[in-house]
């Protein structure tokens, strides 16, 4: 649609320089892509494509157990981040104290990965220490591991990061939501979670599924909090950013690059796609609602 | 017609089912309190331990902020503050102007899926984003290639990758979605008529932006400029990746005093960062009210 009021090259300037932004985002990513299909490396004076370097990458038992890791740690932290960051939206619009809740929230998006990676460390090794003392004095062994850095150290860790994301998605879907419609079921004797699964719940469905899509997607790409976090195993991005420290960027450090951006764009891709699809139903079936006489 | 029984039954476990429904509610509150902002608040003990070979013992010393303060750590510091806050100026110049455009000038029903569009850039690994730039900025990549077969150089310029240059790029590239989500968050809670009354009433462009734009989006620009600025004086791979020897910012200086095993200099860096974080955001909500950002939302 062309406004009424700015001209239509102006208009169109704008929309070229909307797109050239997000492709000048995406070149990186996509030069990586590009060069990852180059038998010959990057730099290197012939282009011959082959699919080799992925070919590499999947059969590395290494490579395969940082997948298996990265996608439990991605399951688990999406399992309990999509249900806090709903109940947590929903906190948000009852609570008189908007303004500590959002502190709480959101202030994780403003602190530094480092800066929260290095404090979770601290926190879990005295944690650690506090519950050796504690199985000790009391005889009971296997208090002892809760807090040694592991897997469940790194999930607590990326809730912390995805969380903010979740809940922001979800706030946003539940904005449109009318409170009304549950006071409605509520006066009609469905009970609080009737209510929320009958009535809210398919409202918000997209903003729910856009969440879970999100988290997984930086879980996956999570490198800093989970690498001081993680313990003993490796995932996906801490096998990669160690390989391209060690080795530089290797032909297959632009191949596993790769696949994390295919996954990434991928689930974003699909995202945008079902919203489309999404919202043309629902303006097909609001069409008829509002012509007069039906 | 129910049976009085049924109604009895429901009266004695539905109060205590309720109050369970309803302390769920606090759950993410009350995890992010003890998973987040507690070890935050902790970072200003533990800043004043003692060191020890190993880790650190309880006790009373700014040692670790005399060693950051008196050293080259806090020139380091200051210089990743000025680079930091060049990349927020240029996120701002080049990613208001389109929060302000979807905002104004693409249909409704589009605005959202036009937002998505920066979402791509932003969903792609941060780590990935860092080290794919050096390939497209090192002497023999995209950018160099591309200026010399256009035929603008003739040499290729050794002055982006491995300098201050390089790491603001690297901000810039990584965070310039953040102002668009968060300035358009802002131009949300803008009602449309506010700039057709603008344009009937004759305002020009600038004044408009001046008078009208910036003081309603100021909560949301406030929010996106604080998360560019924190995070580029906190993300470790920027400098470790694009700025070469010598470049370090906060997040580096406490990923190697970790590394050091240095941990009331890592925790002391930590209370320092927090402590500029809640300051910015106190300052911010004072001027504008940080809650009308997610206004549209609630």
């Amino acid at each position: 649609m062309v406004d009424e009021y700015g001209g239509r090259w102006g208009y169109r300037l704008k929309w070229a320089y909307l797109l050239l932004v997000v492709a000048t985002l995406m070149s990186p990513v996509f030069y990586v892509m590009y060069v990852s299909f180059n038998e010959n490396g990057f730099g290197a004076a012939n282009y011959v494509f082959t699919f080799a370097w992925y070919g590499v990458i999947f059969s590395d038992r290494l490579m395969l157990n940082a997948l298996a890791w990265t996608s439990a740690l991605a399951i688990v932290t999406t399992a309990i981040t999509v249900p806090f960051a709903v109940l947590a939206a929903k906190f948000y619009k009852a609570t008189r104290h908007k303004v500590l809740t959002l502190l709480l929230l959101l202030s994780p998006l403003f602190v530094a990965a480092d800066i929260m990676g290095a404090s979770l460390l601290v926190y879990f090794k005295n944690l650690n220490g506090v519950f050796e003392y504690v199985g000790a004095a009391l005889g009971v062994a296997w208090v002892e591991t809760w807090f040694n850095l592991g897997f469940m150290t790194a999930v607590v860790g990326l809730i912390v990061y995805t969380l903010p994301y979740a809940f922001i998605v979800v706030l946003i879907t539940m904005g449109r939501y009318r409170v009304q419609q549950t006071e409605a079921a509520r006066a009609c004797g469905a009970s609080g979670w009737r209510a929320f699964w009958d009535i809210e719940f398919p409202q918000i469905r997209p903003g729910v599924f856009s969440a879970c899509a999100f988290t997984v997607i930086l879980c996956f790409n999570e490198y800093t909090r989970t690498s001081l976090l993680k313990g003993g195993f490796d995932t996906f991005t801490t096998v990669l950013v160690s390989q391209m420290l060690n080795e530089g960027m290797s032909e297959q450090s632009y191949a596993m690059s790769s696949v994390v951006s295919f996954i990434a764009i991928a689930a974003v891709g699909a995202i945008i796609v079902f919203t489309l699809i999404k919202s043309e139903a629902l303006e097909r079936q609001a069409r008829p609602k509002a012509e007069p006489g039906t | 017609m129910p049976t009085p029984a049924r109604p009895q039954l429901r009266s004695n476990s539905q109060p205590l089912k309720d109050r369970a429904q309803g302390l769920a509610f606090y759950l993410p509150v009350v995890f992010m309190a003890v998973a987040f902002a507690l070890p935050l608040v902790l970072t200003g003990v533990w800043s004043v331990f003692e060191r020890t070979m190993f880790w650190m013992e309880p006790g009373f010393t700014f040692f670790a902020y005399e060693n950051f303060f008196t050293s080259a750590r806090l020139v380091n510091f200051l210089d990743s503050m000025y680079h930091s806050a060049i990349a927020v100026v240029v996120c701002l110049v080049l990613g208001f102007p389109i929060a302000v455009f979807v905002r104004r000038r693409v249909p409704q029903a589009a605005q959202h899926r036009v937002v998505l569009l920066f979402i791509l850039p932003f969903m792609v690994s941060e780590t990935i984003r860092i080290f794919a730039l050096r390939p497209v900025l090192q002497r023999n990549g995209l950018v160099n290639d591309t200026l010399i077969q256009l035929g603008i150089i003739t040499e290729p310029l050794t002055s982006i990758l491995y300098t201050p240059l390089g790491v603001m790029i690297g901000e810039v590239l990584s965070f310039l979605p953040f102002i668009v989500f968060s300035g358009f968050l802002a131009m949300e809670a803008v009602p449309k008529y506010v700039f057709e009354v603008c344009e009937d009433l004759g305002a020009g462009p600038l004044a408009t932006l001046k008078d009208v734009i910036l003081p309603l989006a100021a909560p949301g620009v406030f929010a996106g400029a604080v998360f560019i600025f924190v995070n580029g004086i906190g993300v470790a791979l920027l400098p470790n990746i694009l700025g070469g020897p010598g470049a370090v910012n906060a997040g580096l200086i406490a990923t190697q005093a970790i590394t050091a095993l240095d941990f009331p200099l890592a925790m002391a860096i930590s209370a320092i960062m927090t402590a500029t974080l809640m300051l910015l955001l106190y300052i911010g909500h004072r001027l504008f009210d940080l809650t009308r950002v997610l206004e549209p939302a609630s």
